[in-house]
């Protein structure tokens, strides 16, 4: 423990405090740096500097010593990341490694992180669609979890102002259940997606293929500039770390945008332990962190604290911090945290050929990676016998096949003579799961980790309307494509387990009434109001739409309420 | 790019492999040192051998030119688990014996004539295989997978994909960006080169 003598809490008392630097909490950092407050951010992982710490971004295939695949003994230790998509040579130095941070999985839970400045901003597939009204209703309408604090109406601003600084690409498509953004120009739909999103909208109501929305600067403007951003060069190499800026990350916008404030200190090293809540005054005082190369505990004092450490890890913290006021984790007057953990359902895929079109193909790449099909299932009316809905992806390519038949010169020849394939098209969906009171997670009581912080047990399952969901998908999907003329349709269904689409949610969530949730409209605690969550934790209810946007315009909304509001609260 | 400096980025990047100097290979001791895989000399020379035999050098560079060998060893070393070892193990022995009943000697000994006759056979027999297996899978009843084919597949795949992936091939024989700096959605059919 530091020496707490009077100067040194000086030092280590700040006006806000904000518990992780990825996706969200770079938000609140950059809003607290703007509005002046002396900040200080905690990040568990190092630092990962733009530019400097990208060290795959500019290799070639060939310079990969294993040219991009992963070693058996690094598969082998690692069962639960290795499964995503994304892991490979070129970019696991940003995954969190299974041994390194163990968790309990009280049920199969494929929990994947990047602890690190940057969080998983680095690694994110940039995907970005507002929510509508029919998710902000969602739960009123359809009765499960309980009523969203807010609307549509209440973020819509929040959204334009984060989608600016952030750079979205999209286009007007004018859909009232995917509500449009302050877009730069949209990566357009190829050859083949045009047509089918042609074919939807003429022979179904209410279904549309649009080009993905996602945070590119296709065409930076003034502000993306100031950042020191680029245009993205449209190299989909952006798991690496984008030397350009092209993407937004954390690394490469609100972090610096923070720190040149003037206002705002990182420390990374430093995992938050737990909060400490001040009865006499009512409020949380300060945090206790442990610095991960020395092992010691420090305390660090501010009026406001942003908990921004990414949904699970954000429900750890607080579970972990407790007090003679909140022995069940602070602001934990409902027993609700913890609980209603949701998630997103990804494990249904659709593939065929289309023979079409053969007059054109594509060049160069898209960093969009095609289109995006809005949610329309039980948007308008409850029409099937399951809960909410799905989005999908949908995308269609061509590519240079080669055959590596014979031996020699004919080898040789086959190799470099490539033959434009014909298209194919592939789908996956995006499923929207409830929040149920049984789906959780909690410290468990023996193990600790090497920070002396209880694991997180992880009990998370899907159910009944996951099952009826992802038929539905595969059904429609089918039936669409079937219509549209595509052949040899192949649809799979795999048994991943939860976790693994990267979106868990809740556990600490919003509501108007305190007897049942954890945050207010504000994403304030109910019962410790300067403490604001406004990661995944503070999720009620899922949407099926990608939720990092939403995250980054809670956070920058829950920064302005606390700096025009100081005081009062 | 100069072939030679293609050559010597091989090597570096091949990094855990170490290249003896062949004159120390007189006892039977491989010359790559590898981690899992346990290959004797002659072991280590049909690999070699038929990875210079199913890319061997002509007009342009074979697969030892590119350490492709180097390559293929590496991969199935590191990339490769126990049991998919173990197969290249059996299969390598497998296929050592085919050649051996064929020829009366050893892979390493027979022409590169020979060599490329035998693993052209082995292609036309695992092409003939697999529609018989897949026969058999229409009538539910799998085929005994043959292991010297298996092992064939294995070092052809990795060569193939080690060489697609070189410096060489893709500077000299296609045209990869890792730049493109483009993307253009609707593009004809007709201006596409085809590299
Ligand atoms: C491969 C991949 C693809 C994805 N694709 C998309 C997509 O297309 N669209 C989309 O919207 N989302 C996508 N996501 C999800 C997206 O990355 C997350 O939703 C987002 O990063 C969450 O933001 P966050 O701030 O809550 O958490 P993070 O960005 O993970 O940041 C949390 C930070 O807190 C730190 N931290 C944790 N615990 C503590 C502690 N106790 N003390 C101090 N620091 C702590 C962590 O180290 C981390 O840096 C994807 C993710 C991955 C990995
Ligand atoms: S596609 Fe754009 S954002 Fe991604 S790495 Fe390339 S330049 Fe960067």
């Amino acid at each position: 423990m530091a020496n707490l003598n009077i100067d040194s809490i000086k030092d280590r008392k700040f006006d806000a405090i904000v518990i992780g630097s990825g996706m969200s909490g770079g938000w609140a950092a950059k809003e607290l740096g703007d509005k002046g407050l002396k900040t200080l951010i905690l990040e568990r992982g190092r630092d990962v500097k733009h530019l400097k710490d990208y060290p795959t971004t500019n290799l070639y295939p060939w310079e990969f010593p294993h040219h991009g695949e992963v070693t058996a003994e690094i598969r082998e230790a690692n069962p639960i990341v290795n499964r995503c998509y994304a892991f490979g040579e070129d970019a696991m130095h940003f995954f969190v490694k299974d041994k390194e941070h163990p968790y309990v999985q009280e049920k199969p839970f494929d929990w994947i992180r990047g602890y690190q400045v940057g969080g998983k901003s680095l690694l994110w597939a940039r995907q970005t669609q507002r929510w509508s009204d029919f998710d902000f209703d969602g739960p009123a309408r359809d009765g499960f979890a309980v009523d969203w604090p807010i609307r549509y109406a209440d973020i819509a601003p929040w959204y334009s102002y984060v989608e600016k600084f952030a750079g979205i690409s999209g286009n007007k498509d004018g859909l009232a259940e995917l509500p449009d953004g302050e877009f730069l120009p949209a990566f357009p739909l190829n050859a083949v997606e045009t047509y089918f999103s042609k074919h939807v909208k003429s022979k179904y109501q209410n279904r549309h293929v649009i080009s993905a929305r996602c945070a590119h600067l296709s065409k930076p403007n003034q502000i993306h500039l100031d950042q020191g951003r680029g245009q993205c060069q449209e190299r989909t190499l952006c798991h690496r770390g984008c030397p350009f800026g092209g993407y937004f990350s954390a690394n490469s916008s609100t972090i610096p945008w923070a720190l040149k404030s003037g206002h705002v200190t990182l420390r990374p090293f430093s995992v938050v332990e737990s909060i400490f809540y001040d009865e006499q005054k009512g409020k949380a005082t300060g945090v206790r962190v442990i610095d991960t190369n020395t092992k010691e505990a420090i305390e660090y004092y501010a009026d406001v604290i942003f908990l921004n450490a990414a949904a699970l890890n954000s429900n750890l913290v607080l579970l972990n911090s407790t007090s003679h006021r909140f022995p069940n984790g602070l602001g934990n007057d409902s027993g609700t945290l913890g609980k209603y953990v949701a998630f997103h359902n990804y494990s249904a895929h659709i593939n065929a050929e289309y023979d079409g079109a053969k007059e054109w193909t594509t060049d160069g790449r898209n960093p969009a990676g095609g289109g995006y099909i809005p949610r329309f299932r039980n948007v308008y009316k409850q029409e099937t016998n399951f809960l909410r809905g799905y989005a999908a992806g949908f995308s269609a390519y061509r590519y240079n096949q080669t055959t590596s038949e014979g031996i020699g010169d004919e080898l040789k020849n086959n190799l470099k003579n490539d033959d434009l394939s014909g298209w194919k098209v592939g789908s996956h969906m995006m499923g929207e799961t409830i929040p149920k009171e049984s789906n959780y997670v909690a410290l468990d009581k023996s193990q600790k980790d090497p920070w002396g912080i209880p694991k997180l047990k992880i009990s998370v399952d899907y159910d009944d309307n996951d099952a009826k969901m992802k038929k539905d998908y595969v059904e429609q999907m089918t039936e669409m494509f079937t219509s549209a003329g595509f052949t040899n349709i192949k649809a799979s269904v795999d048994s991943r387990a939860p976790g693994l689409d990267i979106h868990e949610m809740g556990g600490v969530r919003m509501g108007k009434d305190p007897k049942t949730s954890m945050l207010d409209k504000w994403h304030r605690l109910h019962a410790c109001q300067n403490v604001y969550v406004t990661d995944g934790a503070s999720m009620t209810s899922t949407s099926c739409q990608n939720p990092s946007l939403t995250y980054m315009a809670f956070a920058a909304r829950a920064v302005d309420h606390w700096v025009t509001n100081k005081g009062k609260a | 790019m100069n072939r030679r400096i293609a050559i010597r980025n091989m090597a570096l990047i091949l990094g855990s492999v170490a290249v003896l100097p062949s004159c120390l290979n007189d006892k039977g001791k491989p010359v790559v040192a590898l981690k899992h895989l346990k290959l004797d000399a002659d072991q280590e020379n049909v690999v070699n051998n038929l990875t210079e035999t199913i890319l061997p050098k002509t007009s342009t560079p074979g697969a030892k030119d590119l350490g492709i060998n180097l390559f293929v060893f590496k991969m199935i070393d590191d990339c490769f688990d126990q049991k998919q070892q173990d197969e290249f193990m059996d299969g390598l022995k497998e296929f050592s014996a085919a050649v051996d009943e064929k020829y009366g000697k050893s892979f390493n000994e027979l022409t590169p004539q020979e060599r490329a006759a035998f693993v052209t056979g082995m292609e036309k027999q695992a092409k003939e295989n697999r529609v018989k297996t897949q026969a058999a899978d229409s009538a539910k009843k799998p085929a005994e997978p043959n292991k010297a084919e298996n092992f064939y597949n294995t070092v052809k795949g990795q060569t193939v994909f080690g060489y697609t992936t070189s410096q060489y091939f893709m500077t000299k024989e296609v045209v990869y960006e890792l730049v493109p700096g483009r993307y253009n959605a609707m593009f004809p059919v007709k201006k596409k080169a085809t590299a």
